[in-house]
């Protein structure tokens, strides 16, 4: 072996009920190396470092650390073979010091008393070893984001870690900070600490790593050099091949009737965003998580209110009350079903009736025989089983919770249909389901937008894709000229040849 | 006969109250009194009548303990107002006003800074009983005046009709409108939904905020009836009236099947938890129990309730799982003949 490695796992396997999640997956890291780890959602990115840190077991495999070969069955076992992991949401407690924080729940004792002197002593020296700029004394409330992400390194460095494992962790920076936090990579890397480094964005991949590991549900389908690597095939290698296009649809666009967004600035998330959606087409629009995605389409819902910029249906203004615009014959999916989308106790009658009341009440009174006509009617139009209407939603499975939410809108015949992420945790039979009902919802001459973050879903269901890229749009694709290589890329912020640029 | 989750545990409590019956009218020669029973009735609607109003705040997913407070300022207006002589339906309608009002101010500063609704109405609820104060008969002195309310038609309402106190039927009627409220109408289904899961309910078009300052206000409206009623029995209104019932009328609820946290539950279960929880108070209090013991029952009871709900909750998602592990397993037999089928 030419280099020395850290960390070495062999042929490690995973199952969830019954469906592979991993298989053989072989990760090698090297002393003193920034690695970069990445894939498509679902490709076993998380789940190999959940793993490797001992929040799952895994059912096959070896791992060694430092050529031993070690047993993590628990993230104790994990913070013993010496990884560490610093969290996105950091762990750190915001009332109390630098110091008080490294050393939170292992304190050094002396005479029954924390021994504040010789742990700002440690720190300290912990700091200058590093070159970190952090002062022991300072109150985590008062500092930036890097300077939290630093001290979160510096309590994974106190109990020696060799291997850190960062999960996208620049999520919460800004763009001043993350070159911080790279600088302070690059200290750890001559220190000789290892990092293991997962990111969506490719710009950060060229800048910092030094090796990449790339997977594709749950393989790894290569390990490359990333200072050298092309972006194209990088992505390549993401995706697998092009699928085959199934049948694609033409769509009949009715340009006078759309949803025009003008203008439109959220907060630090979007910034003056313009675009037009136009009836008896599907609008797909991608991004990386966190580009402001769901914040549009909730722009646009009403659910939030506070943008500037104008929002039109038809010349009208949009109201910023989801009731009114509900009235108006808006429906939405949301991203997360679980918190925004159901009611997990009530029945599925209830869940898809919610919604209709307009239409099944007189004077504020539930007309029963219409209410339950109307959610047997949308429980037998969309398949939805157990065909029970009295039973409580949350006993369904993730695909007929997801078509009793669409039911709940299509029933009514929306005509603004916007759909977050439609198809998360949904199986493939009941993903080409609900992508049935929502052509047949555009045919119809309504407006459908989805977000969607499945490549495969957004480039094959949507007539035109916009991207999302630093608060705007970065790029659209017409007429189904999007594939899934050209999204990935205008995501992360790499403009394609064939596209047309904004 | 398949019988839903909502009728059992109904069907439950009212099993437990017959039995509990049984076994006091066994056991004690003066449970089965006439007498006696008019006197569970009567307690008993008082309590049942401010769960009414605090069955819809549950639903909706809050709690209300300021309930005493505000039977407390209610019942001492009506006091005031009964001594100068207004006509029953003014001095009801005022405390009603002023009930609701209260509830109001609940739900408004609830939703309007975001606060937490077991504290807010915990502070409302002293404040309330300190407008009590404030409004109550002083002497020139400052000292509390005790006065005996002699408005007849005032004093009708506490009073009763073929054996049955009027506040028995006020309690009856007004249970059975909530009952309709809930469960057949737009505003009922609201504010189960809100109870269920807010934020879905804000994404499915309902206001949220409005069902939730309106179900305290009823609740308001709801804690002044009772008040008015009981006045009227007493003959008159003293500081310490509605003292603890913020805590009683809640527990009443949940032993009767409304859910804390919301979603689930109705006046129907509310009105059974009252009569239940007042029986065992009465049945203690016949033999001869001093009131420490009575506490320590009535606590008991409300684990009990409590546990067992949670009980139900996992057989029921047992039954459900099996269910909908069935059904996945027929999509998934399905979804393999199509596969076949394309081959």
């Amino acid at each position: 072996m030419s280099e020395e490695l850290i960390l070495r796992t062999e042929n490690i396997c995973k199952s969830f009920n019954g469906i592979q999640v991993l298989k053989n997956v072989n990760l090698e890291i090297r002393k003193g190396e920034i690695h970069a780890l990445m894939g498509e959602n679902g490709a076993g990115k998380s789940t190999i470092i959940k793993i490797i840190t001992g929040v799952y077991t895994k059912d096959d495999g070896e791992i060694y650390i430092d050529g031993q070969h070690v047993v993590i069955d628990n993230r104790h076992d994990a913070a013993e073979a010496g990884i560490s992991v610093i969290y996105q949401e950091l762990s750190l407690v915001p009332e109390l010091t630098v110091t008080e924080n490294i050393f939170l729940g292992h304190e050094i004792m002396k005479r029954g008393l924390p021994d504040k002197k010789e742990m700002r002593r440690q720190v300290q020296a912990l700091i200058d070893r590093y070159g970190f700029l952090l002062r022991p004394d300072e109150v985590v409330a008062t500092m930036g984001m890097a300077q939290r992400q630093m001290c979160e390194i510096l309590k994974a460095l106190s109990t020696e870690a060799k291997l850190l494992i960062m999960d996208e962790p620049t999520t919460s920076l800004s763009a001043s900070e993350t070159e911080q936090l790279f600088v302070t990579m690059e200290g750890l890397r001559e220190k000789g600490t290892s990092i293991l480094y997962i990111s969506h964005r490719l710009e950060e991949i060229y800048r910092v790593t030094d090796r990449l590991t790339i997977m594709r549900n749950g393989e790894v389908v290569g390990v490359v050099d990333s200072r050298t690597v092309q972006a194209d095939t990088v992505t390549a290698m993401m995706i697998g091949h092009e699928l085959e296009k199934t049948g694609v649809r033409v769509p009949n666009v009715n340009h006078d009737h759309c949803i025009e967004v003008k203008d439109l600035s959220l907060g630090n998330l979007l910034h003056n965003v313009s675009f037009k959606a136009y009836g008896g087409e599907i609008l797909g629009i991608g991004g990386l998580v966190g580009s402001g995605r769901t914040e549009l389409v909730s722009c646009i819902y009403g659910a939030v209110k506070n943008y500037k910029g104008s929002i039109t249906l038809d010349g009208k203004p949009v109201s910023r009350s989801v009731a009114k615009n509900i009235r108006a014959g808006f429906g939405m999916v949301p991203e997360d079903r679980r918190t925004e989308g159901f009611f997990p106790q009530l029945s599925i009658l209830r869940n898809i009736v919610i919604s209709s009341y307009d239409r099944l009440s007189s004077l504020g009174f539930v007309r029963a025989g219409a209410e339950s006509g109307h959610a047997e009617k949308a429980i037998a139009d969309y398949d939805v089983r157990p065909a029970m209407k009295k039973l409580p939603l949350q006993n369904l499975s993730g695909g007929n919770q997801q078509k009793v939410i669409l039911a709940r809108w299509l029933s009514r015949d929306v005509d603004v249909l916007i759909l977050d992420e439609p198809t998360v945790g949904v199986d493939v039979g009941v993903k080409a389901e609900l992508y049935v009902y929502m052509r047949r919802l555009a045919d119809k001459g309504a407006i459908i937008i989805m977000v969607s973050s499945d490549l495969a879903e957004l480039t094959e269901v949507s007539d035109r894709v916009l991207v999302l890229h630093g608060g705007t749009f970065f790029q659209e694709f017409r007429d189904h000229k999007a594939t899934q290589q050209a999204v990935l890329l205008a995501s992360s912020g790499v403009a394609a040849k064939e596209g047309e640029v904004l | 006969m398949k019988i839903s989750q909502k009728i059992t545990r109904k069907l439950i409590t009212l099993a437990l109250i017959v039995i509990l019956s049984a076994i006091f009218a066994a056991t004690t020669s003066s449970f089965l009194k006439l007498i006696n029973i008019q006197e569970i009735l009567r307690v008993a609607a008082y309590t049942g009548i401010i769960c009414v109003g605090v069955s819809f705040v549950l639903i909706s997913g809050g709690i209300d303990l300021s309930s005493g407070g505000i039977i407390c300022f209610t019942g001492i207006i009506c006091c005031r107002l009964a001594v100068l002589g207004l006509p029953w339906p003014l001095v009801v309608l005022a405390a009603v006003v002023v009930g609701a009002a209260c509830g109001f101010l609940n739900g408004w500063l609830i939703t309007r800074f975001y606060l937490n609704d077991f504290i807010t109405t915990l502070a409302t609820g002293f404040v309330f009983s300190g407008f009590g104060l404030l409004a109550i008969a002083k002497e020139p002195s400052g000292t509390v005046m005790s006065q005996t309310i002699r408005n007849r038609g005032f004093l009708m309402l506490g009073k009763h009709v073929g054996g049955f106190y009027y506040i028995v039927i006020a309690w009856v009627v007004l249970t059975l409108i909530a009952w309709f409220v809930q469960t057949r109408t737009r505003y009922g289904l609201h504010t189960c939904a809100t109870g269920s899961n807010a934020k879905s309910s804000e994404m499915s078009g309902v206001n949220v905020r409005r069902m939730k300052v309106m179900n305290f206000t009823i609740c308001g409206a709801c804690c002044a009836i009772g008040a008015a009623f009981t006045v009227a029995y007493q003959q008159t209104a003293y500081l310490s009236l509605g003292s603890g019932m913020g805590f009683d009328a809640v527990a009443a609820c949940v032993v009767g099947g409304v859910m804390l946290g919301g979603g689930k539950g109705d006046a129907i279960g509310a009105f059974l938890g009252a009569v239940f929880m007042t029986i065992v108070t009465n049945g203690m209090r016949k033999y001869g129990l001093d009131t420490s013991w009575q506490y320590v029952f009535e606590g008991a009871v409300i684990l009990i309730a409590i546990m067992s709900d949670a009980g139900f909750a996992v057989v029921s998602a047992r039954r459900l799982k099996a269910i909908s592990e069935k059904n996945a397993n027929e999509e998934a037999l399905m979804e393999a003949q199509k596969g076949g089928g394309a081959q």
